[in-house]
């Protein structure tokens, strides 16, 4: 399992398991934006830790993680 | 010297298009004891230099593979499209022939391991580097894998046999070695040739023999060079340019996968994009959202455009072409989007004389979609 994500952690998105849910862009609106066909678009990989790791865990795709885990 | 240390020293660098460290690769592939995937697929458009060194340097390359990959034979696999020269020659040599379905991004890197690993030739994720192992989207394990392309395991070779310094005595200090090229389009003599960064575009281009007018520098249309996932450059700019990656990186581009292509001086340079990308927007794998809904609307759109070219239309299409920058698992979208880029920029002068209903080339423009 990863360990807790330090600072510069950043969040990635695996392209082939995301199904356009949206749920990160609800959680995250700051840091992901979705396209018109509701992929997620990423302004600001650097999302703060804690909502990170709620978005990772709540993404039904499970397509969410953190660079290099 | 060991050989990572001699390639190290001779600066090689991935001859199929990424141009990364063959060195750190050979390393890491070691030290992993990773199965190795010689693509000899020349997957890129255009070109033909993977099956040029099959058919000329076979032995070589053999040997190249079995020092990547020491005390592994079995672990050694040749990657080529199914049912082509190149598989059968391989074969006929006895070696594992990974037969590879004929679309764009089934040669991808990370297309090959999958395919190696029983899946479908489509990429995969890239969490971490597969040298290291890994695991598919299914969650499925996946040995340490390490893919290179045909022309860098021959240079293995000759590394190991001639030495650095040698390999260094070609190219330049930032950009050693000698590198194939496959040319074609309105050439004379179309085919594989053997050149180094540093040399004149249009000398390479003569050797294909290219044949156009003075004003032109010699140069007979624009140039296509590095396939979908590349750059255009006006007759003018490749009568001048120096063929290297510091030489071509002011037009956007790079030596690349080593695919060079002079358009057809008779025929509307922005239809023939047209017909590329819709061709791209064909061979996505159809996995990752932005590409298999982006490149089919970068497509449409762009057939559009040039029908009706407004500043807005142009503004708008570009909007959509950088929603296809770094959102795929591949780098397949990316490419395409800094093709159609540079398209913009090559041939904006003739995008604006579309506006006026009538292609400088062609006459009058079909409204395709509009009309």
């Amino acid at each position: 399992m990863p360990t807790s994500p330090d600072r510069q952690a950043e969040i990635r998105i695996d392209r082939i398991a995301c199904s356009a849910h949206g749920i990160c862009a609800s959680l995250l609106p700051r840091d992901i934006q979705l396209d018109e066909w509701g992929y997620p678009v990423i302004a600001n990989a650097a999302v703060d830790p804690a909502e990170g790791e709620t978005a990772i865990r709540l993404c039904p795709a499970r397509a969410l993680y953190w660079a290099g885990t | 010297m060991t050989l990572i240390e001699q390639l190290d020293a001779s600066g090689l660098t991935g001859r199929g298009g990424a141009a990364f460290s063959t060195g750190t690769k050979v390393r890491a592939a070691i030290e992993n004891r990773a199965a190795l995937i010689v693509n000899a697929c020349d997957g890129e458009i255009g070109a033909t230099k993977d099956a040029w060194v099959v058919e000329n340097h076979l032995a070589d390359l053999v040997q190249g593979a079995k020092l990547i990959a020491p005390g592994r034979l079995g672990g050694i696999r040749y990657a080529a499209h199914r049912g082509s020269a190149t598989a059968s020659r391989l074969a006929a040599a006895g070696l594992e022939v990974l037969e590879v379905p004929h679309r764009y991004v089934s040669s991808e890197e990370s297309a090959l391991i999958s395919l190696a690993s029983g899946q479908l030739a489509r990429p995969m994720t890239k969490r971490t580097p597969f040298v290291y192992g890994g695991r598919d989207v299914q969650g499925r394990q996946v040995a340490p894998t390490v893919v290179l392309n045909a022309e860098t395991v021959w240079r293995v070779a000759q590394i190991a046999d001639r030495g650095s310094a040698w390999f260094r005595s070609f190219g330049t200090p930032t950009e050693p070695g000698p590198r194939l090229v496959t040319i074609g389009g309105s050439v004379h003599s179309p085919g594989v040739f053997a050149a180094a960064a540093g040399i004149p575009l249009a000398d390479l281009l003569r050797a294909a023999g290219a044949a156009g007018a003075e004003g032109a520098g010699g140069i007979p249309g624009p140039v296509w060079l590095g396939g979908l996932g590349g750059f255009f450059l006006t007759e003018a700019e490749a009568a001048g340019a120096i063929w290297s990656n510091a030489g071509l990186a002011a037009y956007g581009g790079s030596t690349g996968p080593g695919v060079i292509n002079v358009l057809a001086p008779d025929r509307c340079p922005l239809a023939q994009v047209s017909s590329l990308l819709s061709y791209a927007a064909g061979e996505s794998a159809g996995q990752c959202g932005p590409c298999m809904f982006g490149l089919p609307a970068v497509s449409a759109q762009w057939a559009e455009l040039i029908a009706r070219p407004t500043s807005r239309a142009v503004d708008q299409f570009s909007a959509r072409v950088d929603l296809l920058i770094g959102r795929g698992a591949c780098r397949f979208p990316d490419g395409v989007a800094g093709m159609v880029r540079s398209a913009l920029r090559v041939f904006g002068q003739h995008l604006a004389e579309h506006a006026a209903g009538n292609c400088p080339l062609e006459g009058k423009v079909a409204h395709a979609y509009l009309a």
